[in-house]
């Protein structure tokens, strides 16, 4: 999640990427190399932000589905790119389709699957897991989704504010008042 | 509370947070490869717009171009009679006084006419009026002149004809 300009400037097809100004986000310069047609540009673009819609649908959906919607989702942000005004605007955009995937797969699907998540968490570690999960799922979805983002996919807030496109005064109010309802939910849990 | 661990891990971290972070990291995101299938074409920009936004301009173009003709057939075509109420009342009086002669259709025609035409001024309607007026009175003198003539000559015949001397004339009136 750490990339930098430089770094993708050592990269193999970052030859023509080495025009692009400085201060020019790294997802601008990915996003102007894949439109340009460099499919090794989206496989980065792809590695920076998996965690991100990740993150954004497991706070959504059941667990056994996010990983096929991440890959449906990357793929469809492919194909619809070119859609893309601006190209430093890659986060909050694939958040968005991230977000409205989870939507309609709500719309579409039953909860039958949730059972087959509760069955594979036979792992004491993993069911504890899915539980807490669980707990998250219950708070407004304003602090879910920044909870799942810091607590799951590790990221932290400066960094969740920068791809979800949300301000860093937001994100901060969420994770603060979404830690204290956690907190306050989980004091009903035993051993921990 | 301190919310800086929360917040951006730094400064001291709050245990709770910490042993969150290790039971839910194991639901974390486990890098896989993203394979674009062959089939599917490679996202780029629309080369074309610029030619459809040239198409669409034409189209709008014909558009206008063909309502425009529409309406100006349409109106050559209408019935005259419908379009007299129309006509301002001051276009009227404007028109001269040997076409309200004229038979009705013309009139008509003149009014439709007349409609499309800017409105004169009232400074050259007073001047058109004064010039109309002094050539009434000339048409006037002449016709004047006229009778006056064929009334001498009239006497002068009746005379001639009882046998008064051609020189003595009595009895003249003024004619006008």
């Amino acid at each position: 999640m750490s990339a930098t300009l430089d770094m993708l400037l050592t990269t193999q097809s970052g030859t023509e990427r080495a025009a692009a100004p400085p201060d020019t986000p790294v997802e601008a310069v990915l996003v102007r190399a894949v439109l340009e047609g460099d499919r090794e540009g989206f496989g980065q673009l792809y590695g920076l932000y998996a965690p991100l819609v990740h993150g954004i649908l497991l706070a959504r959906v059941p667990r056994a589905e996010v990983d096929d919607l991440v890959q449906d989702i990357f793929l469809h942000a492919y194909k619809k790119l070119h859609t893309l005004r601006e190209a430093a605007a890659f986060g909050p955009w694939i958040a968005m389709i991230a977000r409205n995937r989870a939507v309609d797969f709500h719309r579409r699907s039953k909860e039958t699957v949730e059972i087959n998540d509760e069955l594979r968490g036979s792992d004491t570690h993993d069911s504890k897991a899915a539980e807490i999960l669980e707990l998250i799922r219950s708070l407004p979805e304003a602090y879910r989704e920044t909870l799942v983002l810091r607590l799951v996919e590790g990221m932290t807030g400066p960094e969740i504010a920068e791809r979800t496109g949300l301000t860093a005064a937001s994100v901060r109010v969420n994770l603060h008042r979404g830690m204290k309802l956690l907190r306050e939910r989980l004091g009903f849990m035993e051993g921990l | 509370m301190n919310d800086d661990y929360l917040w951006d891990k730094s400064g001291e971290p709050d245990p709770q947070v910490q042993e969150l972070e290790e039971i839910l990291g194991s639901l974390r995101y486990q890098p896989k490869p993203f394979e674009i299938p062959r089939d599917v074409p490679v996202s780029t920009r629309r080369k074309y717009f610029p030619l459809l936004a040239i198409a669409a301009t034409l189209l709008v173009a014909l558009l206008v171009a063909g309502v425009w003709f529409r309406m100006r057939t349409s109106n050559n075509s209408q019935p005259q009679q419908a379009r007299v109420p129309e006509a301002p009342p001051a276009e009227k009086v404007v028109v001269p006084v040997e076409h309200e002669q004229t038979p009705e259709p013309e009139k008509n025609n003149l009014v439709i006419n007349r409609k499309h035409r800017s409105r004169p001024s009232a400074v050259v309607l007073a001047k058109r009026e004064r010039e109309e007026r002094e050539e009434a009175l000339a048409a006037k003198e002449q016709l004047m002149v006229a009778l006056r003539l064929a009334s001498e000559k009239l006497n002068l015949a009746h005379r001639r004809a009882q046998g008064f001397p051609a020189n003595q004339i009595k009895n003249q009136h003024r004619v006008g």
